[in-house]
This record gives structure tokens, C-alpha cells and sequence, in this order.
């Protein structure tokens, strides 16, 4: 097994004639096995197409992406998915029609999702030791108390938290995060970065977008930025601060020295 | 009017449509998927039953197959040509959603009618087969019209134990999810395309074996008896019943066959006051259906009963 976990090379995407990744020469970047990489860039900066990219809900126009070695290009998403990799959303998406609890039992892959177990009866045995693992999770994120209310009941930040709940039963060796702290009580935002801190201890891979540069820079190990598609810079949180190019790139031109 | 016919027929009939409309709670209210071909999955059920079950053609009989097989192989083969017609139609359109889905369906079983109609070596085009073969009942003790009713019954009940188990099951949940949000469900590892074929495939076996039942009670098949109607009353009755429950579809078809054969069993002196009453049936069925769609008593009821049950939680 490499060193890097995630390997981005050349990746374009072409929305009708704007390229909305990769810029002239395509995206390339690799994730290491094990770090918190925060993903930051101006609005349009690519981001989200990007994750939209890694996780196959896009076809990208050209390049590849590899997890684990292995050439993600033609896999569908919920294969990615099964290969270990986890994603939230810009915007939450959960599911309505489902409680909070059912809503993180649904990203446990069970065996009752097969016909043979539904009609022989043998998910019965599987599916107490999956609610107890649903309920822990939605209790690291502050949900606790919610389990059987609709998800309609939930703000904005606490649909993002169950978002992230939904993902960890999944137990992904990977997780690409979208913005997870925007519209999260500040109280909470302590908690999540707690929790990814936990995640990446426990040795798993996270991308992380984030606009609250405060909240990212401090547990980041790598930072990457992106401006109009293309890297602008990759290095440490330190590196970064530092970068003339990317205090231009965020402030304007007249705050780089 | 004759009680006793009535409630048999409202029970034989009742419960052979309640198959389709528990069906197509499947397929639809959890499925998501939109099925307006229904008809053509019945059709295919109750041909398959006729062609397995008659006689090889002899004399003057236009239709070249007839296997002379016992009850039982007819009704599996209903089973199996109602799956089998599911493959054809479902494969290469489930990529479809909502509308397209719907007219897709609806194009294929208009295209399946045509064909019953005009080719007649298979079903004897529009004459249809007839003399139908009925399983013998004499043999547990059961006039024919009581355990027609009650095999009506038992299949109903089958189905809907079946959908139940399937539908209480982590399978429902993914299913409800993939309906929800299909990206979200894709990302959280659900093959959305096996889950989707699964479903429309699973829930077309019991629409051919009722298909299969109605061959039995008709002991008719033609291509007037399986027009688009039979899919327009099913989604009728699903919508009355309000979808979600099995409960509820089953309650809303026996109501609207109820309703149908209350006014078909009334007896006119004229031929003109018969075809008036034909027509004022038409339009009550449309004004009830409009009127439940409009005020929704039915969710009001469930409403109301889950407010309650919150405040006693509360209390």
C-alpha cells in the first residue's frame, strides 16, 4: 500500500465552454494516507466540483482520479462509496421521509439490503448492533436526543452534523467534508473539531472545505488552494498564511506585500 | 339487488385489483417509480394462464399454442410472464424517472395491446381466448364463486405480507432513501439501479398471478377486457386509499369496487335510464376522486391521530 491515499492527476471538468476544474494543464494533487487536508479557495474556486469529481457524482471531462491505487475513472458512485470513501454536502442532503436515526442507519451498508436476508428474516440479528452504532454516532455529534424526530425538525447546522453522522457509520477510510462548519452553532463547531481531530488520530484520511479559515488552519495538517480551477498552493497551515500569492488571491492584490 | 353476489363480487374483484394496488405502493409510493403500463403486466399473467392451461388448437382455432397444462403451471407461468415482460419493459427504461418513466410504461403496454389484438396465433387477436380452464374446487367441497373470493383473498394477503416484509425491512429504509435523494443514497454506497430493478421486477410477479385469477374468473381472455382503464382504476384506487400503507390501498380499492358494483347492480326498466346510470358513474367516480384529492380526509385523519398520540407522549 502507497504513502498516498488519494491521488488526483491532470483532473479537468468542462461545464459547455468554461472549465470549471483544471484550468490549462489540469488539477493534480495527492492526499497522504492518515492527514486532515483542508481545501480552501475563493467562491468558484472549484471546490465542490472537485469532491463532486473524487466522489463520481461528475464524470470528470479529462484525468483521473485513484484511491487506494485504484483508478476510480468509470466506477459508479456508490461503488467509490464502497471502496471507502465517505462525502458530505455543500448543501445537506438528508432523507425527509426518514427519522434522524433511520436517517444514519441508511449509510450503514445491511445485509437486509439484500433480497435473500429481507425474505429469509436473517437481518434481524444484525440490525439492533446497527441502531446502537447509529444512536452513538448521532450522540458524538450532538444529536442524542433528536433520534426519532423527522428530519424537518432539524436547522441547517444540526442537518449538516447528521450528515456527518450518516458518514461515520459507514466507517470510510476517506471522508471529503463540504463547508461542515457553515450554519453550525459555534458551541458546536468546538465539538466538530474535536471530532475530526479524533477521526484523523484514528487514522483515517480527511479533505476538509472550509471558508472559516480560523476553524481549519488549526487542525489542518496540509492545506490546499485552489483559484479558478487550478492549485495555487499546497502546503502547511503556516506555509500558507505566509503565501503572498494566496493572501492576493482571498484579500486582493493590494494586501500581499 | 342480491347481497350475497354483491359482497362476493366486490370481494373477488376487490381483492384481485388490491393485488395491483399494493403493487404499485411499492413500485410508486416507495419506489418512486411511476408504472402506467399496470395493465400490460395483468394482461401478460392472464394470457400466459389461458395459452398454459387450454387446449392445443385443433378445427378452425387460429392460435397456435395450447399446452393443456394443469392449474398451477398456468398460474406460475402468469408469475413468470409477468416478470419476464417486467425485464423487457424495466431494463432498458429505468433510467427514466417521474414523467418519462410513466409515459414509457404507459407506451409499452398500449404497444402490448396492440399486439393481443392483432397477432393471432398467440392470443387469437381480438376475439380473445375463451372456455378458460377453472382449477377444480369440487375437490375441497367449495362452490366455484366462494373460493374464487377466497383464493382472491389468499393471494391479497400474500402479497401484502410480502410487500410488508420487504417493506419493514433495512431494504424499505434504502428504498425510501434512494426515492428521498439518489445522490445522497449513491454516496452512502446504495446501488440505486440493482434496488430500482429489483423492485419494479418483484412487484410485477403478483400483478401477473392476479392476472392469472381474473383469467379463472372470467374464463375470458380478450384484448377489451385489458385496456389502459384497469391501469387508470388501480391508480385511482391508490391514490384514494392514500399511498404509503397497505392498509389504506387495500380500504381505498374495496371502496371504489364497492362503489362500482353497488350502482351496476341496480336494476333499470329502460335501456336509456341503464346507459345514463353508465355515464352518472363516470362522473361520481371522477367528482370523489377530485373531492379526496382536494380536502385529503383521509391524511387529516392520520394527522389528527398522531397529534394526539404526540400529546399523550408528552403527557
Amino acid at each position: 500500500m502507497t504513502d498516498d491515499i488519494l491521488v488526483v492527476d491532470k483532473l479537468t471538468k468542462q461545464f459547455g465552454g468554461l472549465r470549471a476544474v483544471g484550468g490549462e494543464s489540469g488539477l493534480s494533487f495527492k492526499v497522504k494516507r492518515g492527514t486532515l487536508v483542508g481545501l480552501i479557495g475563493p467562491n468558484g474556486a472549484g471546490k465542490s466540483t472537485t469532491f463532486n469529481l473524487i466522489s463520481g457524482i461528475l464524470p470528470p471531462s479529462s484525468g483521473s482520479v485513484s484511491l487506494n491505487s485504484k483508478d476510480l475513472s468509470n466506477i459508479r458512485t456508490s461503488d467509490i462509496a464502497a471502496h471507502g470513501l465517505g462525502r458530505t454536502f455543500q448543501t445537506p442532503r438528508a432523507f425527509p421521509s426518514l427519522t434522524v436515526l433511520e436517517n444514519v442507519m441508511v449509510g450503514a451498508e445491511s445485509l437486509g439490503e439484500r433480497l435473500i436476508p429481507v425474505f429469509s428474516g436473517a437481518w434481524r440479528g444484525t440490525e439492533g448492533e446497527l441502531g446502537t452504532k447509529a444512536a452513538e454516532m448521532l450522540a458524538k455529534v450532538g444529536l442524542a436526543d433528536r433520534l426519532n424526530e423527522t428530519v424537518s425538525n432539524l436547522s441547517g447546522g444540526e442537518l449538516r452534523m447528521l450528515e456527518v453522522a450518516r458518514q461515520l457509520v459507514r466507517d470510510p477510510e476517506i471522508l471529503l467534508l463540504d463547508e461542515p462548519t457553515a450554519g453550525v452553532d459555534p458551541s458546536l463547531q468546538g465539538k466538530l473539531s474535536s471530532i475530526l481531530v479524533d477521526l484523523r488520530k484514528e487514522g483515517r484520511t480527511l479533505i476538509v472545505v472550509e471558508h472559516n479559515l480560523h476553524f481549519l488552519l488549526r487542525i489542518a495538517d496540509t492545506v490546499i488552494v485552489l483559484q479558478n480551477g487550478e492549485l495555487l498552493a499546497q502546503g502547511t497551515p503556516q506555509e500558507i498564511k505566509n503565501d503572498q500569492r494566496v493572501i492576493a488571491a482571498y484579500l486582493g492584490d493590494e494586501y500581499a506585500a | 339487488m342480491n347481497i350475497e353476489q354483491l359482497v362476493l363480487t366486490v370481494l373477488t374483484y376487490g381483492c384481485v385489483y388490491a393485488v395491483m394496488t399494493v403493487s404499485l405502493n411499492l413500485q410508486y409510493a416507495r419506489g418512486g417509480m411511476i408504472n402506467f403500463g399496470t395493465v400490460a403486466y395483468f394482461a401478460a399473467g392472464a394470457y400466459a394462464y389461458a395459452i398454459f392451461t387450454q387446449e392445443a388448437p385443433s378445427g378452425l382455432d387460429q392460435y397456435a399454442f395450447g399446452f393443456d397444462a394443469p392449474w398451477w403451471v398456468g398460474f406460475l407461468a402468469a408469475g413468470v410472464a409477468s416478470l419476464l415482460f417486467a425485464v423487457i419493459t424495466g431494463w432498458p427504461t429505468l433510467r427514466l424517472r417521474g414523467e418519462y418513466l410513466a409515459l414509457t410504461t404507459f407506451a409499452f403496454a398500449e404497444v402490448f395491446h396492440s399486439f393481443l389484438l392483432n397477432e393471432r396465433r398467440i392470443g387469437n387477436g381480438s376475439v380473445g381466448l375463451s372456455n378458460i380452464n377453472r382449477p377444480d374446487f369440487s375437490a375441497i367441497g367449495l362452490d366455484d364463486k366462494y373460493a374464487l373470493a377466497a383464493a382472491a383473498a389468499l393471494l391479497l394477503l400474500l402479497t401484502a405480507l410480502l410487500s410488508r416484509r420487504l417493506l419493514a425491512s433495512p431494504y424499505g429504509r434504502a428504498i425510501d432513501a434512494i426515492r428521498d435523494d439518489e445522490i445522497a443514497a449513491e454516496t452512502v454506497g446504495k446501488d440505486i439501479k440493482r434496488m430500482r430493478f429489483e423492485v419494479f421486477l418483484l412487484s410485477a410477479v403478483p400483478i401477473g398471478f392476479a392476472g392469472a385469477l381474473y383469467a379463472m374468473i372470467t374464463t375470458l381472455v380478450s384484448p377489451y377486457l385489458f385496456t389502459a382503464e384497469v391501469t387508470f382504476f388501480v391508480w385511482i384506487a391508490l391514490v384514494l386509499g392514500g399511498e404509503h400503507t397497505i392498509k389504506g390501498v387495500v380500504i381505498g380499492t374495496l371502496a371504489l369496487v364497492t362503489f362500482q358494483e353497488v350502482v351496476r347492480s341496480f336494476h333499470f326498466e329502460t335501456v336509456r335510464a341503464a346507459e345514463i346510470a353508465a355515464s352518472v358513474e363516470h362522473v361520481l367516480t371522477g367528482a370523489i376522486f377530485i373531492m379526496i384529492l382536494r380536502w385529503q380526509p383521509f391524511d387529516r385523519i392520520k394527522k389528527k391521530e398522531a397529534a394526539i398520540k404526540k400529546k399523550e407522549a408528552a403527557a
